[in-house]
């Protein structure tokens, strides 16, 4: 009963640090988007030319899978920092301190990385209702048949990620951004793999899809088997029919059940790797050990001082003029700020793929490696306006003259430099072909990049918003074509270039606002 | 060079005056800045440091008030604030280098203030190491270190020797005696030894309210005749610490030494010299008397 209690009280606590953050709105307004963007047709589910009429089946099966698809990628993103901020709040030591066991602590994280989850779930099922209720195919709205692919489906998906997410926290080498970037191909590669052997993937996305296949056979028999999940391309669907949902039975449930079981076994792996916040026993801990083992200066400070404690010190004073508006050496500065830290083969790979786009011999190839060129730098993008936050520098930068005026358009400069460095290849051969419109377009997308990161990063004090919300754009816009968010085929079609110009504009004004709002004085 | 606070309040959520009716006018010296916890110096400081906003009142820095020209005070402030960070990837050269560009010092410069600051801070040594493999104490120095990349005029400096051994100390006491020249040093804490060994002048917090402001003379004048020593058996001790206030005690073979403060001398008690830290806790404890009253 106490372990019961004291799960409950770790969740809560966890839940409710997380819910109270400003970001967090961000998070519910993802959600909204998704309820918003699936009752307007923006994201449909369609078969073929196909889609369900609007009864408490199909919505509340639709907004499991928009969840499963979304909130599962998106969300690992969101949850991804339950042990980090134990951490860095320092909360962690006093819970180190206690008779607290690892595997506890590593479940009541999925827990509550759960609950985060299952509260954008919530936002969709309310939504569900809404659709139904609003559309008016089908207003006789049956509870239990809406929302059971939700509590089947979207809470097992839900699960599995937040155990992930802990188990990525737990794994030095998967903490950062490469663990970001892993998740997302096994993302991709788990529902891949899934549709091609036909099994029960962890999001339940085929047991609803098969499910609508096998309805659709029946009534119309030269149905070709074709399923999307698409944004924007709800004019393809000229015909609808009746689908009543899945058929829950034993075996389903027993298979979903599965899913939840998995998601305990991950979290219980999870506590085998979980350090209990005992620097010394970090994996950076340790590297930085090696690094003073062999640095023997250190010893020296803590036992020979360089200048005697009682000495007379003395400061000179800084001449006149030297403290100006540098605003070229604060972009430097910035520039280098968002560049440290990353490793060698970064560099390398960022390189070979700015070679590639400049060499690659067909326009095709060019917009491929520049797609992954665009992914590569996300988490140097996504320090943008969040670094002071992170790091709780906000009050020596938020004290010095003209911060706001000067230092937040520095760190965007910086963040154009990095796409425009990343994409420079694929310029450069724009250049040579003398296409003023494919330059403009590539100059509008490598504008929005930083904007979106500086407005999300200033406005949330977080990466996470960026790292989230950018990913899911890149995957729908430029991976999938969706009209509108790909930003990297603008010339395509050519109003987007001055809509994306605009908005740039806007999630500029935005960063700038977000950031005042955070100044006492401007 | 002047600062003025004049009647500057802060109200946090729930209605809560964290600082009330605050006012001061400082000119060049050392500003000792003392007070229990919670008694509002933090949120002093950062409404000084332009960080918060203060609910009522106003701040003005040399005839100007920093709620309409914030960056006039900026240009020409240092501050060290209680609770801040670092960027762990970076070296102290590197974060130097990176604030004296937000604070708008030109390379050169910058790079001769950043050799000069590390090598005051003691720091020379690690200069190249990771900011994220340093202890409490030496990222408390690099903080130090920063907030006089500029020259300040306005040298605001909160709790700033937490984690500092006290070899480092008194070397930073021995700093902010060289700089307390020709400019404005306020020095936030509730160790009474810092402000004894450099302040010029000392005002004291409580409650969010100002206790006193003088200097340290004057305070110690405050208490000369009602400090007390007093030699009691331990088991007396209790009774004596409910009628009397009892700043220190040291057990000995002939009883308790018990240091009294008191306006009449306790029976067979001695009178000794008062310190500033007697000083303190007597304007404290008249405060907290007189609220209660």
């Amino acid at each position: 009963m106490n372990h019961v209690h004291a799960l409950y009280h770790m969740v809560r606590a966890d839940f409710l640090e997380r819910v109270r953050r400003y970001s967090f709105l961000l998070t519910l307004a993802f959600a909204v988007y998704l309820g918003w963007g699936s009752a307007t047709g923006l994201i449909v589910v369609r078969l073929g030319e196909y889609r369900g009429i609007y009864n408490s089946a199909w919505v509340g099966s639709m907004m499991t899978l928009v969840g499963g698809l979304f909130i599962s990628l998106v969300g690992f993103y969101i949850v991804k920092n339950a042990i980090l901020r134990d951490e860095q709040t320092r909360v962690g030591r006093i819970l180190a301190s206690t008779p607290m066991s690892k595997v506890f602590y590593t479940v009541a994280k999925t827990l509550s990385n759960c609950a985060v989850l299952m509260t954008m779930v919530a936002v969709l099922a309310v939504a569900a209702i809404l659709i139904q209720v609003f559309r008016g195919e089908d207003t006789h709205v049956q509870l239990g048949t809406l929302l059971a692919p939700f509590l089947w489906c979207a809470l097992p998906a839900m699960a599995v990620t937040a155990a992930i997410a802990v188990l990525f926290e737990t794994l030095p080498v998967l903490r950062g951004a490469v663990g970001n970037v892993i998740f997302f191909f096994l993302w991709v590669a788990s529902l891949a793999t899934a549709e091609q052997s036909k099994r029960d993937d962890f999001a339940g996305f085929f047991v609803i899809a098969h499910s609508m296949q096998d309805s659709l056979r029946k009534i119309f028999p030269a149905y070709n088997n074709s399923f999307s999940l698409n944004v924007g391309d709800s004019n393809q669907i000229t015909r609808r029919f009746v689908w009543n949902g899945v058929e829950w039975t034993g075996a389903i449930i027993l298979h979903r059940l599965w899913w939840m079981l998995i998601a305990l076994g991950i979290a219980c792996v999870a506590a085998l790797f979980f350090q209990r916040f005992d620097p010394a026993r970090t994996w950076a801990i340790r590297r930085k050990e090696k690094a003073v083992a062999k640095d023997s200066t250190v010893v020296q400070i803590s036992a020979t001082p360089a200048i005697a404690a009682h000495a007379a010190v003395h400061l000179t004073a800084l001449l006149a003029g030297t403290q100006k508006n540098r605003f070229i050496q604060l972009v430097a500065s910035e520039l280098r700020m968002m560049l440290k830290g990353m490793p060698w083969w970064w560099y390398v790979a960022a390189l070979g793929m700015l070679i590639a786009e400049a060499v690659s011999p067909t326009p095709i190839a060019r917009q491929g490696v520049l797609i992954a060129a665009w992914i590569w730098p996300v988490t140097v993008w996504s320090q943008m306006g969040a670094r002071e936050s992170r790091f709780m520098t906000q009050s020596l930068i938020f004290s010095s003259a003209h911060a706001l005026q000067k230092q937040l358009p520095a760190v965007w400069c910086a963040g154009v430099v990095v796409s425009m460095l990343t994409g420079g290849g694929y310029a450069l051969r724009v250049l040579l072909s003398g296409d003023v419109r494919e330059l403009l377009a590539w100059m509008a997308a490598a504008l929005f990049i930083p904007s979106l990161a500086l407005a999300l990063g200033a406005f949330s004090g977080t990466s996470k918003p960026f790292e989230a919300i950018y990913t899911v754009i890149w995957y729908i816009g430029p991976l999938n074509r969706a009209p509108g968010f790909d930003f990297i085929r603008l010339a395509e079609s050519p109003p987007w270039t001055a809509y994306y110009f605009v908005l740039s504009i806007a999630l500029l004004a935005t960063g700038y606002f977000s950031r005042r709002a955070r100044m006492a004085y401007v | 060079m002047k600062l003025l606070i004049e009647g500057v309040g802060k109200k946090y959520g729930g209605g809560k005056w964290a600082l009330k009716d605050f006012s001061l006018e400082l000119s060049p010296g050392v500003l000792g800045f003392l007070g229990p916890n919670g008694a509002g110096k933090t949120t002093l400081m950062s409404i000084l440091a332009t960080v918060t906003r203060a609910s009522e009142g106003r701040v003005v820095w040399d005839g100007t008030d920093i709620s309409s020209d914030p960056d006039k005070l900026r240009s020409v402030l240092g501050y060290l604030p209680q609770d801040f960070g670092v960027y762990p990837n970076l070296n102290a050269v590197e974060f130097l280098e990176y604030l004296a560009a937000v604070k708008g010092l030109d390379a050169a410069a910058s790079r001769r203030r950043i050799d000069e600051l590390l090598n005051l801070v003691n720091l020379n040594d690690v200069r190249k190491r990771p900011l994220g493999g340093y202890s409490g104490g030496m990222k408390q120095r690099v903080g130090i270190a920063q907030a006089l990349l500029n020259d300040p005029q306005l040298l605001i400096v909160d709790e700033p020797t937490a984690g500092l051994d006290p070899e480092e100390r008194v070397r930073f006491r021995n700093l902010l005696s060289d700089l307390s020249g020709q400019r404005i040093v306020i020095l936030s804490t509730h160790i009474v030894s810092d402000v004894e060994a450099t302040a010029t002048d000392i005002a004291l917090i409580a409650q969010g309210r100002l206790v006193a402001h003088a200097s340290p003379e004057d305070l110690l004048r405050e208490v000369e005749g009602k400090v007390w020593e007093w030699v009691l058996p331990s088991s007396e001790l209790n009774a004596a610490k409910q009628r009397y206030l009892v700043s220190n005690t040291s057990r000995r073979s002939d009883g308790v030494h018990a240091r009294v403060l008191a306006a009449q001398a306790p029976d067979g008690a001695a009178a000794v010299a008062p310190t500033l830290e007697d000083a303190y806790l007597y304007c404290l404890s008249n405060h907290r008397a007189g609220a209660a009253a």
